[in-house]
């Protein structure tokens, strides 16, 4: 994939990914309020007494906040429609992380984090752009956002295969049964313990192999298939949306370093 | 060069799961702990934190003792549907929740012995999650009281259960 093109596909990916995440804070904004469960003037103890929370309380105001969030709206279609510029990168950058302050470090955990390293390679990309070189720009950009993708599932894939209980397949079962959605029905077929192993296995093994997704664009699509599957049952079975499409975001930067063919 | 540059980096990467290091912490790190993702996700089991709540009603007579409702979870259990891939806001505020929960237990860990729980931030958001969550189960409910168990999961069920803290009354009115 050419690194126009991955740009292109990442500003649209990502305009679509904070697109879904903003509806959804939207939606919720009740609980943010002085009344809702997340309310500030109980939050704001997190932060040490001085200027930045000062700061905060005035940014995490109820109008404001609703204000901030409208506002992400059509700087979100900007960047879908006619792509990024430093202004707008650097808001969306500054944006997402207000929002992880305002829910104590992190709302959905590893999509909060991937969605803040797509908003980095983009932010980035727009920083080096200011030298005149947007091709190299856009490299930087994307490979930085493609290292942390793979990094993601190999540490991911790794720190299983050290767990006696992935390796027999127990785990998986037990996250299960643990899920939104849980528990397994009885008569589940992820149940049997063969089933459950092989399951581990597949992923583990996938997840480990992450690095060779480099080595050729045909092993990065293969890849990132996989990887669309994956991120579709942890949502069916876990409910987390956020990880489709925080990841997702990131697959047009392994396409495009893989075709760098860095390493023949 | 570039080969070997890779090589290394996730050489690196392997050896931080090998060899612990110290665990800096801080109110603004964990605040901005997006900034250093470890990627460990569903990485481990053990025990996990689950808030148990129960609920009573006024007294009718101000000497009477309260009169408790029986002991129930406030965990999250919601219905699947495919266009939640688009829009799931009710089950990621769920698992926030959850998470919240998980804070405490980690926050009552780390908490000096002789330290009060109720100045935790974790804590007073439980409180208001339970008499929120308690409302919803009895709206003539005007006393609360959690409770943090770690509860030990195996593939075909509970293990082990054993309570973390049991939290003062709450007033939920």
């Amino acid at each position: 994939m050419p690194v126009s093109s991955a740009a292109r596909a990442l500003e649209v990916l990502l305009a679509l990914s904070l697109l879904l995440q903003t509806l959804e804070y939207l939606r919720m904004r009740q609980v943010l309020t002085v009344q809702g469960l997340w309310a500030w003037p109980v939050q704001r103890a997190d932060i040490p007494p001085g200027p930045v929370q000062k700061l905060l309380d005035l940014l995490f105001a109820d109008p404001v906040m609703r204000g901030h969030l409208l506002l992400r709206l059509p700087v979100l279609l900007l960047l879908a429609w006619q792509g990024s510029n430093l202004a707008l990168a650097l808001f969306l950058f500054v944006s997402h992380v207000l929002m992880l302050i305002r829910w104590r470090g992190a709302f959905n955990g590893g999509s909060d984090f991937m969605t803040l390293v797509a908003l980095t390679g983009l932010l980035l990309a727009e920083l080096v752009q200011l030298g005149g070189d947007s091709h190299l720009a856009w490299r930087a950009g994307l490979w930085y956002i493609c290292l942390q993708s793979i990094s993601s599932y190999f540490m991911s894939g790794w720190v299983k295969l050290m767990q006696p209980e992935w390796r027999s397949g127990q785990a998986m079962t037990i996250f299960l049964n643990a899920a939104i959605y849980g528990p397994l029905p009885p008569t589940s077929v992820l149940r049997k313990p063969w089933l459950a192993r092989l399951g581990a296995w597949a992923f583990i093994g996938w997840e480990c192999a992450a690095p060779l997704a480099l080595l050729h664009p045909l092993v990065a699509s293969a890849f990132c298939a996989v990887a669309l599957l994956f991120h579709f049952l942890v949502f069916w079975f876990f409910g987390l949306n956020r990880f489709f499409w925080a990841w997702l975001v990131t697959f047009p930067a392994i396409l495009a370093c893989s075709s760098q063919q860095v390493f023949w | 060069m570039l080969e070997a540059l890779f090589l290394l980096y996730f050489l690196v990467l392997l050896a931080t799961l090998v060899f612990k290091s110290r665990i800096v912490t801080g109110p603004w790190l964990f605040l901005l702990r997006a900034f250093f993702p470890n990627w460990k996700f569903f990485h481990a089991t053990g025990n996990v934190p689950h808030l148990y709540a129960r609920w009573a009603l006024p007294r009718s007579v101000p000497s009477d003792a309260l009169q408790w409702s029986g002991w129930s979870p406030i965990f999250p259990r919601r219905p699947r549907r495919l266009l939640h891939l688009f829009h799931n806001a009710e089950t990621n505020l769920a698992l926030v929740q959850q998470n919240l929960v998980e804070h405490l237990a980690a926050d009552l860990n780390h908490m000096a012995s002789d330290a009060d729980a109720r100045a935790l931030v974790s804590y007073q958001l439980v409180s208001r999650l339970v008499c929120q969550s308690l409302l919803v189960q009895q709206t003539g409910c005007t006393y609360g009281q959690f409770e943090i168990r770690m509860l030990l999961d195996g593939p075909s069920g509970l293990i082990e259960e054993d309570t973390m803290m049991r939290s003062p009354v709450l007033p939920c009115r």
